[in-house]
């Protein structure tokens, strides 16, 4: 009798504590990449191919929106991510960042600006060509955060073939970028001025992030994809040099030593590391209420390990958790809708979107 | 005794072909590392080369099996059926095997270079000239007959190449190399710190050297060491398991592994003495 009570605790217990219900609000979405709410039951979301698309989640309609940029869809290049200018609402212009070609018929990342009029875009222009150029899409960042002073950053990965350039200030290969809405670069810039150096450059050192926000205080995190080994998350500070390929806690796909150091003096530590690595894809630090427990905390989703990585920070040490990982699946990005909701989009063709469900709903 | 010298020909060449290209992707990180102020020593370098080759030299030597093993048939038969032939044809042959397999790794790599040391011209000229070298290594080895000695000393080098791996692991990342065997070294005292990484190091370091000693020598008495050594360590883990109760492992598949290729070398030159 007293084993039966046991294993009746047990199992209720368990239950109430690691499951939450999931609802997949749209599926055979190809490729999709990012995604922004437009109001609690409409998001703007893009897919690789090039396709940007408003999606209601009450009656699942989908409707592609018009006059996008022609992108070059090719291993991990495409439209990437699309974000909403603080006042969009009021002006309607949107954020996106892509791969394509250059002038000189190379592969390189491109911001652009837009306002979304109905279901077309408006006004199109490029505010930001990566002076990146590489023969293959890879390793593009394509993160874009809004800072508190109304300036954008915009991340520029380090191209993979071009790492060691992540080191020098006179290209975007590795680079957090903060330039105005218009394309021209803020006075305040910490390399303006600097010989040699590219003025709109804000943070260097850097591999491919895949995860940037801002938070309410100001400060900046970011997240990037290490080799095998060495995922980080920085707090982004300007003039900053983050220290890939120099210092590195991972080392390449082909097992060889990128570096055999992990620290010098100059260059930051990251807050922390995974290794081995777990591929994080997205983040979003999660202020609202309705899961009471993830409130204040970073999530980061992650393609390796399948699951969403609640991080917190406390007295210089960092706690991590491991949630949702029974969905199983590999996770591209992650949104909190407007009430705070939170939906979860995985990768690649066929990819969908899903609600995580509140405990207590 | 005679034996069927060709594959024992290309596995050697590879291995060797493999010393000489990996090294131009360290010493090109070497150098790059130098030129940002990164405090590149002896001992730094020392660990890049040898990590190299070690993990990045088995990923290489696969690949350059596999090239040679085309590249060498086709020159064989070209060698048979015309009048070409000689140590350039299979030098050329080993060149081309090895840029072939270079372009391609990047083709099938999102078009991106894995190979740090092959991104420069200099460095694809340099990959080009160790397959060729490695091709004249293949002709000189196949040139001549080959007995049983040769496949010995062969499989003693590459036993105590994979050896070599998890020796550098322990001297030099031991944390990492800890954590392969289900031990968190943090978690450890002091003590338990020390007593592990000393123990192992030095456990895998003698049977590293032993079994390449015994390559050097053919003397039975260095593998049957070796053997001995992991045999025990297959008994006493199973002891361990189900005497102690340590709980179940499958590591003893691995240590009778480690035992037997030994073991096998050992009793081969044995009965060829006897």
């Amino acid at each position: 009798m007293k084993f039966n009570l046991f294993i009746c605790i047990l199992f209720f217990s368990s239950f109430s504590y690691s499951s939450y219900q999931y609802e997949t609000v749209l599926d055979e979405l190809d490729d999709a990449w990012s995604f922004v709410f437009l109001s609690e039951d409409k998001i703007l979301y893009t897919e690789m191919p090039g396709a940007l698309k408003v999606a209601s989640l009450d009656d699942k309609s989908i409707v592609e929106v018009k006059n996008i940029p022609e992108v070059q869809y090719v291993s991990q290049g495409g439209l990437s991510e699309v974000i909403l200018d603080p006042n969009f609402i009021e002006n309607k212009k949107i954020y996106l960042s892509y791969s394509a070609k250059n002038s000189n018929n190379k592969s390189t990342l491109f911001l652009m600006s837009a306002e979304l009029i109905g279901n077309e875009l408006k006004n199109n222009k490029v505010i930001f060509e990566a002076n990146a150029p590489r023969r293959t899409a890879v390793h593009l960042g394509a993160k874009i955060a809004f800072k508190q002073d109304g300036t954008l950053l915009l991340a520029s990965g380090d191209g993979f073939d071009h790492r060691e350039k992540a080191q020098k200030l006179d290209n975007h290969f590795g680079k957090i970028i903060r330039i105005n809405t218009d394309g021209s670069i803020p006075m305040d810039n910490p390399f303006m001025g600097v010989e040699g150096a590219l003025e709109d450059i804000y943070s260097y050192g850097h591999r491919n992030m895949q995860g940037l926000v801002v938070l309410p205080s100001g400060e900046i995190y970011e997240h990037e994809h290490g080799p095998r080994g060495g995922d980080e998350m920085n707090l982004i500070k300007p003039s900053i040099n983050y220290g890939w390929p120099a210092i590195t806690y991972g080392i390449d796909y082909s097992g060889a030593v990128i570096s055999p150091f992990t620290e010098k003096e100059g260059m930051e530590q990251p807050l922390l590391h995974w290794t081995p690595s777990i591929a994080p894809s997205d983040m979003i630090f999660y202020e609202k209420d309705i899961y009471p427990e993830f409130t204040n905390t970073f999530l980061v989703t992650a393609l390796v390990s399948k699951d969403v990585k609640k991080i917190t920070f406390k007295d210089g040490k960092h706690n991590e958790e491991s949630l949702f990982s029974d969905l199983n699946i590999r996770l591209r990005n992650i949104q909190a809708s407007p009430s705070g909701i939170i939906y979860l989009l995985t990768d690649g063709p066929g990819g969908k979107l899903i609600k995580v469900i509140p405990k207590d709903l | 005794m005679k034996i069927t010298k060709y594959p024992f020909a290309v596995f050697s060449a590879a291995l060797f072909t493999v010393m000489l290209i990996t090294p131009i992707s360290s010493i090109a990180n070497l150098l790059w590392l130098s030129s940002v102020d990164m405090p590149v020593g002896f001992g730094s370098s020392l660990e890049v080369l040898l990590f190299d080759f070690q993990r990045l030299g088995i990923a290489l030597y696969g690949v350059v099996i596999l090239g040679f093993i085309v590249a060498f048939t086709v020159s064989g038969l070209i060698a048979k059926y015309t009048r070409l032939g000689g140590k350039y044809l299979y030098s050329v042959a080993g060149a081309f095997a090895i840029g072939l397999a270079m372009f391609l790794m990047v083709e099938l790599m999102f078009q991106t270079e894995l190979l740090g040391g092959n991104r420069t011209l200099l460095g694809k000229m340099l990959h080009w000239l160790a397959g060729f070298a490695g091709g004249y290594f293949y002709y000189s080895l196949i040139s001549v007959e080959r007995n049983f000695t040769f496949i010995i000393r062969f499989l003693g080098v590459l036993y105590s190449y994979f050896l070599l791996g998890i020796v550098l692991d322990w001297i030099f990342n031991p944390s990492n190399a800890a954590t392969g065997f289900g031990f968190v070294l943090s978690e450890l005292s002091n003590e338990g710190q020390n007593s592990l990484i000393r123990d192992f190091t030095s456990f895998f370091l003698a049977t590293f050297l032993f079994s390449l000693l015994g390559a050097v020598t053919l003397n039975h008495a260095w593998f049957f060491s070796v053997s001995i050594i992991y045999f025990g360590a297959a008994i006493f883990n199973l002891s361990a398991i189900y005497i102690h109760g340590t709980g179940y492992n499958n590591i003893y598949l691995s240590e009778i592994l480690l035992g037997l290729w030994p073991f096998i070398l050992g009793i081969v030159i044995s009965i060829k003495k006897s």
